[in-house]
């Protein structure tokens, strides 16, 4: 099974209220930095990583932890002077379910997220997200394994 | 060193594993019917019949915390190719919890692929 491709049929992701994270869809990956980089300088952030979501989609989160509060005002302010219409639409999409989402697995031909930027300081939020993605990432894998087997056990029988 | 699954614990409301999509459930076809009242008024009813027809569901979320080897195994039993689940709307429950109760936080039915905007 190749990596792009989801067998569940469904997306999973991480939920969190005390990471700042932003979701960047159609932005060259310059922009993302830029936004990224002003932001964390602004809020004290400490650090974060970019990670690739898709062509041209990127997904940032920070390293230090704030309250949910906090959490909307920084995401709110980035949505304000980046005038992004898509990450607007997910914040306001994240503020109706009081907590902000990354997607983690595979979804339809879109791969799933990989790191491609590090800044700053890594032990904080980033140490804990990274460590929780990669319990999503080890259920998706048992999970596939479980279910490819009778696919081919099917396939062997006829 | 290497954690495993028991090792990582998701206790607050704060950090949780989301399971999201669009399904298809199973839901009674329903019936319409009017009686008339005493008062003279023919008043409308719905009664749920035997029939069953499949519903496409959109945005439809399961939101797991606890700790690693519990959300394990909810989100293996909501996608259980034999029997998988599709939760009652927004559903945030605890692992263990939805494993009590299934069909509390649930509804019989398949996830389908289809694009979801976030």
């Amino acid at each position: 099974m190749s990596d792009t491709e989801n067998s569940l049929r469904c997306i999973i992701g991480l939920t969190d209220r005390n990471t700042v994270k932003l979701d960047f869809d159609n932005t060259p990956f310059q922009t993302v930095k830029y936004w990224a980089m002003r932001t964390m300088r602004w809020f004290k952030l400490k650090g974060f990583i970019i990670l690739k979501s898709s062509k041209n989609s990127y997904h940032v989160v920070f390293d230090k932890k704030v309250s949910w509060r906090k959490n909307v005002h920084i995401m709110a302010w980035v949505c304000l002077l980046s005038k992004h219409k898509k990450l607007t639409g997910w914040f306001i999409m994240q503020c109706i379910k009081e907590g902000s989402t990354l997607r983690v697995s595979a979804k339809k031909e879109k791969p799933e997220p990989r790191i491609v930027y590090r800044y700053g300081s890594q032990n904080g939020q980033i140490a804990e997200f990274l460590a929780y993605r990669s319990l999503i990432k080890g259920i998706i894998r048992k999970l596939q394994k479980e279910y490819a087997k009778p696919q081919i056990e099917a396939k062997v029988s006829a | 060193m290497a954690r495993r699954l028991g090792d990582y614990k998701m206790p607050s409301e704060t950090k949780k594993i989301a399971v999201y999509g669009q399904g298809r459930i199973k839901v009674p076809v329903k019936q319409r019917y009017w009686i008339k009242r005493k008062d003279g008024i023919k008043q409308r009813y719905w009664k749920k019949t035997r029939k069953v027809k499949w519903v496409e569901v959109d945005n439809v979320r399961f939101e797991f915390y606890g700790t690693g080897k519990e959300i394990y195994r909810a989100v293996r039993r909501a996608l259980k190719p034999e029997d998988p689940r599709i939760p009652k709307g927004f559903v945030s429950v605890s692992a263990t919890k939805f494993l009590e109760d299934v069909d509390k936080y649930s509804f019989e039915g398949e996830w389908i692929e289809k694009d979801v905007g976030y």
